[in-house]
């Protein structure tokens, strides 16, 4: 069976084909996206950001028809995210699924766009049952599978752990492209000094704007050199790079206190990163030393999957289109909150 | 490539503000899939209200939008007019036909 997917919760517009096969792997036929990239300093809005999706919708599906061969006769369902994520950059992809879905004759599947990413890691890292750590620009959760649902065990109490990042980005102006994230991390490698931070673990999870209004201010102290300038105990001067690499540090040590709280209450040994923060390589890191100590592993995808993506979503859907789960027309809406453990998951024992 | 007219409708006293946009579709069948697709969203503010209507002897697709205030009808046909871009764009590039002779499906 063949599914398509469109994704658009937040800046990346992501088509993906994706086809099962009983007994095989699925099989990635297609997996394009393209992403709105806002001017250093700023944020992305969502009423830029869904006139972004609606301009590039039409040619990724085409793209993805001609690049993967496949015929509308031989799709089976066509799948969007339903939620979460921003109002109306989801609702601009929906309609473009819905109208699909119209002239094809194909039903629809509504994703939850975090099942999306945690079915996603399970089928290309093949772990099998682990503690999934999801963190992007909107999401901070600590999940794990019991009974057909994934249960939120851990979350970020006020902003994503990537919105921290991305944040931090902005008030230092650092380029957005491909992704702030990803221009912090480089940053980091090169930063020496470690500022102490605050450090906000309560209990099974974790606050962030607190950090970010610390590290904001230090950045301004560093920036400006007012009242005075920013050194380390030792008199060093500190660097825009030792911030980012102690952010880093910080936020991330977090995460994995919250991951290893999980994996002991639930016995699991078995980590997955999801989301594009994971694809951090010092997060990776660091969560492998934890997970080693405990005599585990941790699994992580490329950017190709961290990263939003339509695959997930035509995956994810495909995954419960089998059940025989299908979003009727009039139901086909997108809902800006959308709780991992609303979804009823079918397809797992 | 469709157009748009836009006419002032009578006027309710609750929704003085008004406007109907016309849009004439190559078929009935299009102007059937376009209103089913739009009309999945609702209208998120109570203070503006829309229908729809088709004309049984051409494909003619009415939009009909009736507002509190001026602004609301500004904001409302606002994000119609977007979300008809995109609708119009995937009839326009994908249907099944256009497909059919562009990939050589």
């Amino acid at each position: 069976m063949i599914a398509l997917g469109l994704e658009g919760s937040a800046n990346k517009l992501g088509v993906g084909l994706i086809r099962h096969t009983p007994g095989k792997p699925a099989e990635i036929l297609s997996n394009i996206r393209h992403t709105f990239v806002s001017p250093p300093g700023e944020g992305f809005l969502p009423k830029d950001t869904a006139k972004h999706h609606r301009s590039w919708v039409v040619t990724l599906v085409k793209r993805s028809l001609k690049e993967s061969a496949v015929k509308v006769k031989d799709i089976d369902c066509i799948c969007y995210t339903k939620g979460p994520g921003m109002g109306a950059p989801l609702q601009s992809v929906a309609i473009a699924a819905r109208t699909l879905g119209l002239l094809w004759g194909k039903p629809l599947v509504g994703v939850n766009h975090c099942v999306g990413h945690i079915e996603m890691g399970r089928e290309i890292t093949g772990a099998n049952n682990p503690v999934v750590l999801y963190v992007s620009g909107g999401n901070t959760q600590v999940i794990a599978y019991a009974e057909q649902r994934y249960r939120i065990f851990g979350e970020a109490l006020d902003i994503a752990v990537g919105n921290c990042l991305d944040r931090f980005a902005r008030t230092l102006n650092i380029s957005n492209d491909p992704a702030p994230g990803y221009n912090i991390e480089q940053m980091a490698k090169k930063g020496k000094n470690l500022v102490e931070l605050p450090y906000a673990v309560k209990g099974m999870d974790c606050s962030f704007s607190g950090i970010l209004a610390v590290v904001d201010m230090m950045a301004a102290q560093l920036l400006s050199g007012k009242p005075k300038p920013l050194l380390t105990p030792e008199g060093e001067p500190v660097t825009r790079e030792d911030l980012c690499f102690s952010l880093q540090e910080t936020v991330f040590a977090m995460l994995v206190e919250i991951t290893e709280r999980a994996m002991a209450h639930v016995g699991s040994e078995q980590v997955l990163i999801v989301g594009g923060v994971g694809c951090n390589e010092r997060l990776q890191e660091m969560m492998g030393l934890m997970a080693r100590d405990r005599g585990g592993s941790v699994y992580a995808t490329d950017e190709r999957f961290c990263i939003d993506n339509g695959i997930m979503i035509a995956h994810a859907g495909l995954l419960a289109y089998k059940t025989g789960f299908v979003t009727p027309l009039e139901e086909s809406t997108c809902t800006q909150r959308f709780r991992t453990d609303e979804v009823l998951v079918k397809w797992r024992d | 490539m469709a157009t748009a007219a836009i006419t002032a409708s009578p006027a309710d006293p609750q929704y003085p503000h008004s406007l109907t946009i016309s849009l004439p579709l190559p078929s009935h069948h299009l102007a059937d899939t376009i209103q089913r697709a739009l009309s999945v969203d609702r209208e998120i503010s109570p203070f503006v209200q829309r229908t729809y209507t088709t004309l049984p002897d051409s494909p003619i697709l009415q939009i009909h939008y009736k507002a509190t205030t001026a602004r609301m009808l500004r904001v409302a046909t606002n994000g119609m007019f977007e979300s008809l871009g995109t609708v119009l764009r995937v009839c326009e590039e994908l249907d099944v036909d256009v497909l059919e002779k562009e990939l050589g499906e």
